[in-house]
């Protein structure tokens, strides 16, 4: 997205918010949706928590003045939205185990499992599948980065500060994140440690 | 040793390309509802689906009450791009759904879109008139600009121009309006979608093409003593030994012809 489409849409935010809302929803629901996905590699999943994101994004632009919004830069917002629901998330996931206390007829609501079958497995470049297999396999703080830096093509700038961290840490997690998502799909061919001063 | 360090930087660069291909479309309707669990008023907003037509996809755009716009996917027109033309054009927000505007589906599957409720409100009076003409034109059958212009009550020149500018390709169907020499004007379809959407209606192009060569502009029965527009349902049922072709109205006037009531050719 340019900048200046970017600066439209913060200018109507800070105008209309239901408006600006519904172009933010229409231009960054892609974005927010992939990068659930790609983290919890689950469609399901990234639907429901995608909804999450966004609800809390009106909240907090209710309470924002224009002035404030028209400040916003909206993607990396978003993403640092989407990050933190996906921590507590997991979090909440490893505290009440799935399912646990949910009545029968909660639960059968949600069986319809979205995730690829075999017919979309096999209609998957093999190669892609493994990628994403591999990807889920990262480090939580590593497959944020990776996703976000080369998934959404995020500069290493937007990713420090979705993450709240340096730049330089940023890069260095993305980094690794690569290196090992590499070794995971090549185990026999080693990487050589990169020698810096 | 220089050698493979630099062969396991291309690797990885290789991995972090394989990266952005996993980009992934939420579900159709993922955008709808947020905004409706948020609670936007559904007058906020514009949705849209994604249908298939002879001419290939069609991007349709619809209001709460109306069909404000849609597109030919067939000129590479991703959703992306529909959304932003549909956004400068009618400064609303057109959100993709899985569920189509009430009546368009059975609108595109028989050509009769004439009672679907299209907004055409970012127009000018007259090119309002002159798509509201087009919309009167049956399925299966072709109009010249003259007959447009004359059931518009609108010059014959600001015909062309208002067809240019429909803002609902397919639905308001502009591909039935031909120059008065019979050409097809297509003024807002990309090439080959109009021949396609022409066909699948049933209209013989050869046919058409034929008596356009021969310069016949009406086709008169000499057992009603009646001439129509060519394409019209009364004169496709004249069987050719009966056929009478005329070049004007003039023409078949002098020779003794009334006009068809169903198809009202231009008489002057």
């Amino acid at each position: 997205m340019d900048e200046k489409a970017e600066q439209q849409l913060t200018d109507l935010l800070a105008a209309d918010l239901d408006g600006g809302f519904t172009e933010l929803v229409r231009v960054h629901g892609r974005a927010v949706y992939t990068f659930l996905l790609r983290v919890s590699g689950s469609a399901t999943e990234a639907d429901d928590l995608g909804q999450d994101v966004f609800l809390r994004a009106y909240t907090a632009l209710q309470g924002y003045d224009p002035e404030r919004r028209r400040e916003l830069k909206p993607r990396a917002w978003l993403l640092t939205i989407a990050t933190n629901v996906w921590r507590n998330h997991v979090r909440t996931c490893t505290r009440r185990p799935a399912l646990a206390g949910v009545s029968v007829e909660d639960a059968a609501g949600s069986w319809a499992d979205h995730r690829p079958g075999p017919e979309e497995r096999a209609a998957l470049a093999d190669d892609r599948q493994r990628l994403v297999t591999a990807l889920l396999e990262l480090p939580e703080h590593h497959r944020i980065a990776v996703v976000l830096r080369h998934v959404m093509g995020m500069s290493y700038a937007e990713v420090a500060e979705v993450q709240g961290c340096a730049v330089g840490t940023a890069k260095a997690q993305v980094s690794r994140g690569l290196r090992s998502l590499r070794q995971l799909l090549d185990p026999e061919v080693p990487v050589w440690e990169e020698v810096t001063t | 040793m220089k050698q493979s360090d630099h062969e396991a930087l291309t690797r990885l660069e290789r991995a972090a390309g394989d990266l952005i291909g996993l980009a992934a479309d939420p579900p159709d309707d993922f955008a709808l509802r947020v905004l409706r669990r948020v609670g936007i008023q559904r007058e906020q907003y514009d949705t849209y689906v994604h249908l298939e037509t002879p001419a290939g996809g069609l991007f349709v755009a619809a209001g709460p009450h109306a069909v404000t716009g849609a597109a030919l996917a067939s000129a590479g027109l991703t959703a992306t791009a529909f959304e932003e033309l549909h956004r400068v054009r009618t400064h609303r927000s057109a959100i993709r759904s899985a569920k189509p505007f009430p009546g368009v589906v059975p609108a595109l599957r028989t050509g009769r879109a004439g009672r679907l409720p299209v907004d055409l409100s970012g127009l000018t009076a007259a090119e309002r008139a002159v798509l509201e003409a087009v919309r009167t034109i049956p399925a299966g059958q072709l109009r010249p600009v003259g007959w447009i212009a004359r059931e518009a009550r609108v010059p014959t020149t600001t015909v062309v121009g208002a067809l240019a500018r429909n803002p609902v390709p397919v639905l308001v169907p502009s591909h039935r309006v031909t120059h008065d020499s019979g050409a097809p004007c297509d003024a807002d379809l990309v090439p080959g979608a109009g021949d396609a959407l022409r066909a699948a209606e049933g209209i013989d192009l050869e046919r058409v093409a034929e008596l356009r060569r021969g310069g016949v502009v009406f086709l008169g029965s000499d057992t009603t003593r009646i001439y129509c527009h060519p394409t019209c349902a009364h004169a496709r049922r004249i069987v050719p030994r009966h056929q009478v072709p005329f070049r004007t109205a003039h023409e078949a006037g002098r020779a003794g012809y009334r006009a068809c009531k169903s198809c009202r050719p231009v008489t002057a």
